[in-house]
C-alpha cells in the first residue's frame, strides 16, 4: 500500500461501511441506526469517487476551452454527477426516516427497538 | 505528497469517528461525531477533484445535524426518551452474540478487502474521454459534471427531482398536524438569544448572495442547482430562526414546488429531447448558457422548496402530543 496509491482510498471505505454494519447489528436506539445508514452511504460514495480519481487530480471544470489537457490527471467527471444525485436523495430519505421514527415514538414512547417489538407483538396478539 | 500523507492521517481519524458513533452512549454524542465525520468526509472529496460534491456534503450535513438535532430534543423534552435511553444502554449485553456478529461482519469485511483490490484499479471508462472533451460542444458550460446531470444524464435529475417530491409527500403524510406549538399558531415558544438573532441577521444575507452566485456560476465552476438550492434552504431556515414566526404560507410553496417540477420536466422536452442544444454549430453558446442557467435556478428553486417544506413542515410545525392525545388518535383508528 503505498502512499497516495488508490488502495487507501478503497479499503477505508469498505472498512467503514462495515463497522457501520456491525453498529447496525449491536445498537438498540433508533437514532444510532439511522446515522450508521447515513455512514453506510456516505461510504460507498467515498468508494465510487476513488474508483475514479486519484489524490490530488483537478476538477473537471475548465476554463481555457482550447487548452489540452492529460486526461490521467482529471478526475472523471461521470461518478461525480452521479453522486451528487444520491446525495441528495440520501438526505431525502433520511428525513423521512427521522419522520417514521417520530411516529413510532409516539406510539410506543421509545426509541429502542426491542421494547418497541414486544409492544408491537403486545398489539397485535389480540386481532390476530 | 503533502495531499496523500494529510489524506491518510484523515481517513485513519474518519475510521476512528465511525468506531466512535458505533459505541457512544448518548445520542447527542453521535450527532457531533456525524458532523466531524461530514467535515472529513468532504475535505477528502476535496482532494479528489470534486468540489461540487463536497460542498454537497457539507451542505447535507448541515442539514442533517439539523434534522438530527431537532428529533432528539423532541423526544428528550418529553423526558421519557432520556430515561428510555439511558435504560437501554444500561441493560447488559449478550456478549456471546456481540461476538459472533462481530466475527460473521469481520468475515464479510475480510472477504471483500481480500478480493476487491485486486479486481477493481483505476476505473477507466471511455465515457470519461467522451464527457471531459465533448461536454464544451455537446452541452456547453464549463463544468463537466453540470454538463453531465443537465445534459447527458438529465433523465436522472429528472426523476431525482421526482423522489424529492414523493419524500416531501411522504413527509407531510407521517407528520403530525392538526395543530401548532402553540396557542396563536404563529409564534416559536423557543426561546432566542440577541445574540443569535443578531449574527444570524448578518449572516442570512451573505447566504442568499452565495446561494445565488452558485445557481448562477453553476455551469462555469464548481457549484449549480443543488447546491444553490441548499444555500436558498439554509437561507429561509436561518429566517425562521431569527423571526422565529410561522409567517411564511407553507401551501403556497407547497405549490410551488410542484410547478418547478412541472417546469423542470418541460424545459429538458424543448432542449434536450427534440436535440436543440446537441446540434453543434445550430445552438449558439449564448442558448446552450440561457439553457444551463435556467436549469440550474429550476433545479435549485425545487431543492429550495423541497427542503423547506420538508424542514418547516417537520421542524417547525410538527410537535409531540400530550400522552392522553395519542391514546384518542390511536382509539379512532387513526393510524
Amino acid at each position: 500500500m503505498t502512499v497516495g496509491d488508490i488502495h487507501v482510498l478503497e479499503i477505508f471505505p469498505i472498512l467503514v461501511f462495515f463497522i457501520s454494519f456491525f453498529g447496525l447489528i449491536i445498537s438498540r436506539n433508533i437514532v444510532k441506526a439511522i446515522v450508521l445508514i447515513m455512514l453506510m452511504q456516505t461510504s460507498v460514495i467515498l468508494f465510487w469517487l476513488g474508483l475514479g480519481a486519484r489524490l490530488g487530480n483537478i476538477p473537471p471544470i475548465f476554463q481555457d476551452a482550447t487548452e489540452v489537457y492529460d486526461p490521467n490527471t482529471i478526475a472523471d467527471p461521470l461518478p461525480q454527477a452521479l453522486m451528487l444525485t444520491a446525495i441528495i436523495i440520501g438526505i431525502a430519505v433520511t428525513a423521512i426516516n427521522i419522520t417514521l421514527l417520530n411516529a413510532l415514538f409516539r406510539k410506543y414512547q421509545t426509541v429502542d427497538w426491542q421494547p418497541m417489538q414486544d409492544l408491537a407483538t403486545v398489539d397485535e396478539r389480540p386481532e390476530s | 505528497m503533502a495531499i496523500a500523507l494529510t489524506t491518510e492521517i484523515l481517513l485513519v481519524f474518519w475510521v476512528v469517528n465511525a468506531i466512535w458513533i458505533v459505541f457512544a452512549k448518548k445520542t447527542y454524542r453521535v450527532m457531533i461525531f456525524f458532523g466531524v465525520f461530514s467535515l472529513i468526509t468532504s475535505v477528502i472529496y476535496l482532494f479528489l477533484g470534486a468540489p461540487d460534491v463536497a460542498m454537497a456534503e457539507a451542505g447535507i450535513s448541515a442539514f442533517a445535524t439539523i434534522f438530527f438535532i431537532v428529533c432528539i430534543e423532541k423526544y428528550y423534552s418529553r423526558g421519557s426518551g432520556l430515561k428510555a435511553e439511558m435504560a437501554s444502554a444500561a441493560k447488559p449485553r449478550n456478549y456471546f452474540k456481540l461476538v459472533a456478529a462481530f466475527a460473521f461482519v469481520a468475515m464479510l469485511c475480510g472477504l471483500f478487502i481480500f478480493f476487491v483490490p485486486t479486481t477493481t484499479e483505476y476505473a477507466y471508462t471511455e465515457l470519461r474521454d467522451l464527457y471531459l472533451f465533448q461536454f464544451m460542444r455537446d452541452v456547453g458550460g464549463r463544468n463537466a459534471v453540470t454538463a453531465i446531470y443537465l445534459g447527458y444524464r438529465v433523465y436522472d435529475t429528472l426523476f431525482e427531482a421526482l423522489l424529492l417530491v414523493t419524500a416531501v409527500v411522504a413527509v407531510i403524510h407521517l407528520s403530525w398536524f392538526d395543530r401548532t406549538i402553540v396557542a396563536d399558531g404563529r409564534h416559536s415558544e423557543v426561546e432566542r438569544s440577541r445574540m443569535t438573532k443578531f449574527a444570524m441577521r448578518i449572516v442570512c444575507p451573505i447566504i442568499l448572495l452565495f446561494g445565488m452566485y452558485l445557481v448562477m456560476n453553476g455551469h462555469i465552476s464548481a457549484g449549480g442547482g443543488f447546491l444553490g438550492g441548499l444555500a436558498f434552504a439554509l437561507f429561509l431556515v436561518c429566517r425562521f430562526m431569527v423571526l422565529g414566526v410561522y409567517d411564511l404560507p407553507i401551501e403556497k410553496a407547497m405549490k410551488l414546488e410542484e410547478l418547478v417540477f412541472i417546469n423542470i420536466i418541460i424545459l429538458p422536452i424543448f432542449a434536450i429531447f427534440t436535440g436543440f442544444i446537441y446540434f453543434y454549430g445550430y445552438a449558439t453558446e449564448m442558448f446552450q448558457n440561457i439553457y444551463l442557467i435556467a436549469m440550474n435556478f429550476l433545479v435549485g428553486l425545487k431543492v429550495a422548496f423541497g427542503f423547506f417544506v420538508l424542514f418547516y413542515r417537520y421542524i417547525a410545525i410538527e410537535r409531540l402530543p400530550d400522552k392522553e392525545e395519542v391514546v384518542e388518535a390511536f382509539d379512532d383508528g387513526e393510524d
